[in-house]
């Protein structure tokens, strides 16, 4: 509710939905607007005239859906993040939600990320089809979002999913989300291959610290023991060495 | 017992890149059989170096057509990590009047070949590797074409493509003997019995143990070369430095680590893959002198591998007179990595019976017994 926690109501909702008829016809500007607070930039930003002047600047934006085509432009202009563009046109299976995003890294297109409702859940994947973000829109970027059709109501912001964070090869910066794509997706069954793939075991450690725990990886999606893989060599040097004292000169100071 | 149309005996990036060439081709019910983990010879041992900067006809022409492969084949093989592909040149160095004058001729064919390679004072080379020292130094060629590529990834690209083609790719098979019967090869190995008509000897430096399992005595012999490789760090060296005086070689990779080895006139020719500590001091001696700054750079790990030597350091590509059905792609003595995109290609041209892209008849074997060698001027 939305004096309690911000989240408005399927009612408060439905009041703001634009006429079944003009969502039929293609993209159209969904104004979630709740309060009335002196605001009135979405008003000056519609280069149609579609949100409709007012006469008093604590009105609630209202808008000629008629006029409206859906363009987006007011969408970054807007203080409180209210204003969406939804097309339900879009494709055969997926709708468009045009909605703004203020948060870094910005999504790249093409990016498969998590369609939000307003309550902030996770409720589908969504796909980023376009980015748009101008020096006029203040770092306000327009993020276009590829969602399923019965999501387009649902879906009003995205949370870019986090590359693994479980390091586990701390060398490479390798994590163990990779290790187990290439195991599970890739078929990979080998730390040779996991080792020239992922340069796991290429790097200082030369493998102390991660190839323990790739088999073990292994042995979990696999139930390949780790006694019978093929375990890649440990070469010289055993610690790193500075080629100016390999080559005879000075000491090593990270021996120190 | 498996029945196929061609086995392929070795897992590297040649014999993959035959086996993606012939599957390309139409002819997809092929064997790799690999002794161990593919890439786990020479390919994955090598210096991972591409360059257009040779001093014979056959070997620019060869070059120069398998990088342009090189430079799109993420694409062609549909691998979409990419295969860490750098072109940010080789810088070769010249220290006598001797090298001036052959490289000079090198120059003169490779630009004759349509190859951008120029020569290049001390200064001029200076301002490319700003880390070098140029003391003695009498000039450098350069191409701005050459560089680098994942010998890994770019075998994996070839394995996967052919496997999706329907290759079969055994590894951990090692081939213990063939037998011939007619035009039928019968191949045994720890993983069961394989059959063709058609066998090709892929094996590296183990070509001329298979060579003699069919009585096909071939001219190569196995040299071991060590390489070290540092902890990564910021770009500093553009292009790959080789000179040929110092019997050496250094790139730094697109990951940031750098990788270099040397070539000791003196080693032994037998199968060894064993480190040694002599060439991580004698490599750590020269490469300080030439690239100093590189000193505070730590070595984390050093490796060998064998070079496949034939006699004038280049490859045999062709069918043995001797066993008809019997194949040989091995002999590349350092520089089968860089040129498996075009042995690929000529390989599955010459073993369907179609005409060859390029010239391939001076690669045959028999130019040894005619006294008909190539031989490269240019090789580390």
């Amino acid at each position: 509710m939305l004096p309690v926690d911000g989240i408005p109501t399927p009612e408060d909702i439905m009041a703001k939905m634009p006429p079944p008829e003009r969502l039929a016809r293609g993209p159209v500007v969904m104004v979630e607007c709740f309060q009335q607070i002196p605001c009135d930039p979405c008003t000056h930003a519609c280069p149609r005239q579609a949100i409709l002047p007012m006469k008093d600047i604590n009105e609630i934006p209202r808008v000629d859906y008629e006029k409206c085509n859906g363009c987006g432009q007011c969408i970054s202009v807007c203080p409180g993040l209210a204003l969406f563009v939804v097309d339900l046109t879009y494709s055969e299976e997926e709708a468009l939600v045009k909605l703004p995003y203020e948060f870094l890294p910005l999504p790249a297109e093409g990016q498969v990320v998590a369609g939000l409702n307003r309550a902030g859940e996770e409720v589908c994947p969504a796909r980023v089809v376009k980015v748009v973000a101008t020096e006029k829109m203040d770092k306000t970027a327009v993020i276009w979002l590829a969602v399923p059709k019965n999501m387009a109501m649902e879906v009003r912001h995205l949370k870019v999913k986090p590359r693994g964070t479980t390091v586990i090869c701390r060398c490479e910066d390798v994590t163990l989300e990779e290790i187990e794509h290439l195991i599970k997706v890739e078929g990979v069954r080998t730390l040779e291959e996991i080792k020239r793939l992922k340069r796991c075991g290429m790097g200082p450690c030369q493998g102390r610290t991660c190839l323990p725990l790739i088999a073990r990886e292994i042995y979990r999606l696999c139930g390949t023991e780790p006694d019978s893989l093929a375990w890649p060599t440990y070469r010289p040097p055993v610690i790193p060495l500075k080629l100016g004292v390999l080559a005879g000169g000075g000491s090593d100071d990270a021996q120190a | 017992m498996h029945r196929h149309e061609v086995i392929i005996i070795g897992g590297g990036v040649t014999g993959c890149a035959i086996a993606y060439n012939l599957a390309a081709r139409g002819l997809r019910d092929v064997a790799v059989l690999e002794r161990y983990y593919l890439a786990s010879g020479a390919t994955g041992r090598c210096g991972a170096g591409f360059r257009h900067q040779w001093g014979t006809k056959t070997n620019c022409l060869l070059a120069k057509h398998a990088i342009a492969k090189l430079e799109t084949l993420a694409e062609e093989l549909d691998y979409p990590g990419g295969i860490d592909l750098k072109q940010k040149g080789y810088l070769i160095l010249a220290y006598t009047p001797r090298m001036v004058e052959q490289f000079k001729k090198n120059l003169a064919l490779q630009q004759s070949l349509g190859i951008d390679a120029r020569w290049l004072t001390p200064e001029e080379a200076k301002e490319i590797v700003p880390v070098l020292n140029t003391e003695g130094l009498l000039g450098a060629t350069y191409c701005p074409k050459d560089g680098h590529a994942n010998p890994f990834k770019v075998t994996d690209a070839y394995a996967r493509a052919a496997k999706r083609l329907g290759v079969k790719i055994h590894t951990y098979t090692e081939v213990l003997d063939i037998k011939v019967e007619g035009s039928l090869k019968t191949v045994l190995t720890n993983r069961g019995t394989f059959q063709a008509p058609v066998v090709v000897n892929a094996a590296g430096g183990h070509a001329a143990t298979i060579g003699r399992m069919v009585g096909v005595d071939l001219p190569i012999k196995p040299e071991r070369h060590q390489i070290l490789v540092t902890e990564p760090v910021e770009p500093l060296l553009d292009p790959m430095v080789i000179s040929f005086y110092h019997h050496l070689y250094c790139q730094q990779t697109p990951h940031g680590s750098f990788v270099m080895g040397l070539g000791d006139p003196n080693e032994p020719k037998e199968y060894n893959e064993r480190s040694s500590w002599q060439f991580l001091v004698q490599m750590a001696g020269k490469i300080v002198r030439l690239l100093p700054p590189l000193k505070n750079l730590r070595v984390v790990r050093q490796w060998a591998g064998v070079y496949d030597m034939s006699p004038d350091a280049q490859p045999i590509l062709c069918e043995a007179p001797e066993v008809p059905g019997f194949f040989v792609a091995a002999g590349f003595s350092g520089h089968g990595f860089m040129i498996a995109p075009m042995t690929g290609q000529l390989m599955a041209e010459l073993i369907l019976g179609q005409p060859t892209s390029l010239p391939v008849d001076m690669f045959h074997l028999s130019r040894f017994s005619r006294g008909e060698l190539l031989i490269e001027p240019s090789v580390v």
